[in-house]
């Protein structure tokens, strides 16, 4: 018995078994070779084993075996169809764990939010960082396509590849937007409903399109189910399915495109060689993807620590308050824009459209053969056109173009907007001293006199406020004989009462009046 | 060092970052929440006031004194301290709170004092009752109530005059009746321990007593009132008229006003000489 016991043999024996389930694991690589990969060393064995992992493995087989070097280089690439990837990851992870503290009805929603926030570890965190995602996604997914553009990647053998970008940057709008009706504050109700009032412009079935989407006239209960599942599980799985589609082609049929001076420019046949040179995916392209994917969470996590990047919420969603300024997301300002310039159909659902089906054909529109940018001038001018009328119709988008409303609310709305915090609620509760100011009349120096330290904060607003209402009679968009006040009162423990008035003399001689009351409380501050 | 040992190394970094900002971040978690909720309970109580002053403020007072002979306090110790035993509530103060908003009150608990505005004595304000706020509105103005609770003082409600004084009587509703002489000083007096000044001085409730820039104070608005086509009252002099809405206010209502919310008893509650009183001080203000 001990005889039989050969200390090397059985070394060799658990070395063997061993190394035979880690292969089973790795889909082929031995204890050695996953060593040279860690490594950097070339292949143990021959034939190459880390190619035998393609064929063996679901997730190794989807992904391509090596890129050409030119196709890596970063100033190709600029890894943006990678991050638009990662990001899309990063919702999908997110998203999961809030779907487990998200109560997807009109009366649940907005506290399932307030919950997360303020009994939920981490909840806030996760709420910032889904909702940055989701802009980082959008950013990346158009930068991702304006590189594809202007390098000419979407021709020829790419142009269904293209075609599955539009679609994926469709959905990805379309996610992002789905999503923003669900946390069920002011913000997302009244965004929604400006932007679903598009479906109902839309001839015929414009009215049917609306109740299907929206369940009933107004968004309500079945709206917010409606967008909920649009949001977590039909818009997801049709993502998944196309960006399969989209990567597919890239990884196993035509690969990243070369750049274009390589594949048209005349130059040497070993520079050519070295551009075509294959980068494995095992290890290397792995190995940067790994490192790609840390440097992007540890960017997210600064965003929404150190940067102090947060999701926006309102208060609860009402229909019967329209709120001042309704605003769509940013990416939508365009649309906005665009709808001030002219009626809905033709700008909200016509040129839109037509927009729309300008991307997918283009590469069967555009029949210049070559890629480089300097061999495509039109190409590249209608490019920068287009971009530079985007970022113009988003600023028209703004609420504060082109709608000229009343000077005393819009200085009001300023001093205190509705939602969110401005100038008059970043004063320091007790710097609020009961009283009534006048702007002109009451001097905006040593204002509280009853504070040991005074209120600087507070005579700074008073400042803002009397030069907003000089700066508006300047304009000529106020009358000179006017009245403006701030008013203070004591309401109640911690609480304060503000009234913000203005009285102007209008066309008509009399007096028109507009005012705020604001009540603020001591602890909102830190919100 | 290769690329890739480069790569390893720099993204095993990140992802310490990466944890260690998570794990500080994680530390003050705690804090954070703390702050988060006083900060939601803030923005309850604000939303809360706004909603007092819309809905409630014009029965229960702007400061939630009550209004005597319409409805009780609610800023009041007595309230917070004694009601629910009162009413023999085993839930919390805040529930009950909630419970009445939403539902309202078909008949008063205290008819005597506070018969509110008739049946309902109190509307029921939940949407799902037929009121117009939502159960979230509901919420915050509990909060907002609530918030009274450690200030609270008691409000001292005037008892009813059992037996009047020698020499006067129970006034009544006939408004043609001679009254004895007024003492403005007097009629003053009794406008704040009635109560009066809430709705028509301190707020917009009731029709503003003290002359504003384009409206003539309450002595020459009654003067003018009863020419005007649309009273149906009875009076026939400014005098006659400050009585007829004291002791009968519904019969006419100043347009833009609406009726139920004066109080219905001062006919059975207050004297002839209180009401020579407060007709005197009333018609000072011109």
């Amino acid at each position: 018995m001990l005889k039989s016991l050969n200390l090397q043999d059985l070394r060799q024996k658990t070395f063997a078994a061993i190394d035979h389930r880690v292969r089973i694991i790795t889909a082929g690589l031995g204890i050695d070779e996953l060593r040279a990969v860690m490594r950097g060393d070339p292949p143990t064995e021959k034939p190459n084993p880390r190619y035998k992992v393609h064929t063996t493995s679901f997730l190794f087989h989807i992904r391509p075996r090596y890129y050409e070097l030119g196709s890596t280089i970063f100033t190709h690439t600029w890894r943006l169809g990678f991050f638009t990837a990662f990001f899309f990851f990063v919702e999908l992870f997110t998203g999961l764990i809030l779907m487990v503290y998200y109560t997807p009805s009109p009366e649940k929603a907005y506290d399932s939010i307030i919950d997360l926030l303020t009994n939920v570890p981490y909840g806030q965190l996760l709420r910032d960082i889904h909702r940055f995602g989701a802009e980082a996604m959008v950013i990346f997914t158009v930068l991702h396509m304006l590189r594809t553009y202007l390098t000419g990647s979407y021709k020829k053998d790419r142009s269904f590849t293209w075609l599955t970008g539009v679609v994926l940057l469709g959905i990805t709008m379309l996610l992002s937007f789905s999503g923003y009706l669900l946390p069920w504050d002011q913000l997302a109700y009244w965004a929604v409903t400006v932007g679903t009032s598009m479906v109902e412009a839309a001839p015929l079935i414009g009215n049917q399109l609306n109740l299907l989407l929206r369940g009933s006239q107004d968004i309500a209960a079945d709206g917010l189910l409606r967008f909920y599942l649009l949001h977590v599980v039909l818009l997801p799985f049709a993502a998944i399915l196309v960006i399969s589609i989209h990567y597919y082609k890239v990884s196993r049929e035509h690969s990243i495109s070369l750049p274009a001076n390589i594949e048209e420019d005349d130059i040497s046949p070993e520079k050519k060689r070295a551009a075509k040179s294959r980068i494995d995916l095992i290890p290397d392209l792995l190995t940067h993807e790994v490192f790609l994917v840390s440097l992007g969470l540890l960017l997210v996590v600064l965003a929404v620590t150190v940067f102090n990047y947060r999701a926006p919420l309102e208060s609860v969603a009402n229909p019967q308050v329209t709120p001042l300024d309704t605003k769509a997301p940013w990416y939508f300002w365009w649309l906005q824009g665009m709808l001030k310039l002219g009626d809905k159909i033709l700008m909200g659902l016509v040129i839109p459209g037509v927009l729309a089906l300008l991307l997918i054909g283009l590469p069967y529109i555009d029949r210049n053969p070559y890629r480089s940018m300097y061999k495509r001038p039109v190409a590249v001018a209608i490019g920068v056109l287009a971009v530079l009328t985007l970022v113009v119709l988003s600023y028209m988008g703004l609420p504060q173009f082109g709608i000229e409303s009343d000077a005393a609310t819009r200085i009001i709305q300023d001093m205190a907007p509705e939602e969110g915090v401005g100038p008059l609620r970043q004063v320091p509760f007790d710097q609020l001293v009961a009283g009534s100011y006048e702007v002109d009349v009451t001097p905006s120096v040593d204002m509280c006199p009853t504070l040991s330290y005074g209120c600087p904060q507070f005579e700074e607003v008073f400042q803002f406020y009397g030069n907003y209402v000089d700066d508006m009679v300047a304009r000529g968009r106020l009358a000179a004989d006017n009245q403006a006040f701030i008013i203070i009162e004591d309401w109640q423990q911690n609480l304060k009462k503000i009234t913000m008035r203005i009285l102007w003399l209008n066309e008509e001689g009399t007096t028109s009046t507009y005012e705020r009351h604001i009540f603020l409380h001591a602890e909102r501050g830190s919100e | 060092m290769s690329k890739i040992s480069f790569q390893i190394f720099l993204g095993a970094l990140f992802i310490l970052a990466t944890g260690a900002i998570i794990l500080i971040y994680g530390l003050n978690e705690e804090h954070r929440m703390a702050v988060q909720s006083a900060a939601m309970h803030g923005r309850a109580i604000e939303q809360g006031a706004a909603l007092f002053e819309q809905q409630c403020s014009r029965c229960h007072g702007i400061q939630g004194t009550g209004i005597p002979g319409l409805c009780p306090p609610l800023n009041d110790r007595a309230f917070f301290d004694k009601r629910l035993q009162e009413v023999n509530w085993s839930g919390s103060m805040e529930d009950y709170i909630v419970a009445t908003v939403s539902s309202g009150r078909l008949s008063s608990t205290r008819p005597q004092t506070f018969p509110g505005q008739g049946t309902p004595a109190m509307p029921s304000f939940s949407d799902r009752f037929g009121g117009p706020l939502r159960e979230d509105q509901i919420r915050n103005l509990a909060a907002f109530i609530m918030n009274w609770e450690e200030t609270a003082e008691t409000v001292t409600v005037p008892e009813p005059p059992s037996e009047p004084a020698a020499g006067t009587k129970i006034i009544g509703t006939d408004i043609t009746q001679t009254l004895p002489a007024g003492d403005a000083a007097a009629g003053e007096k009794l406008t704040s321990t009635l109560g009066c000044v809430a709705c028509h001085i301190a707020s917009n409730v009731g029709p503003a007593w003290r002359a504003t820039g384009s409206e003539p104070g309450i002595g020459s608005l009654a003067a003018q009132l009863i020419h005007d086509p649309n009273y149906t009252g009875h009076a026939t002099t400014p005098e006659q008229y400050l009585v007829e809405s004291i002791v009968d206010p519904n019969v006419f209502v100043v347009p833009g006003f609406s009726s139920g919310i004066m109080p219905g008893n001062y006919a059975t509650s207050l004297t002839d000489q209180d009401v020579a009183d407060l007709v005197a001080y009333l018609l000072t203000l011109k």
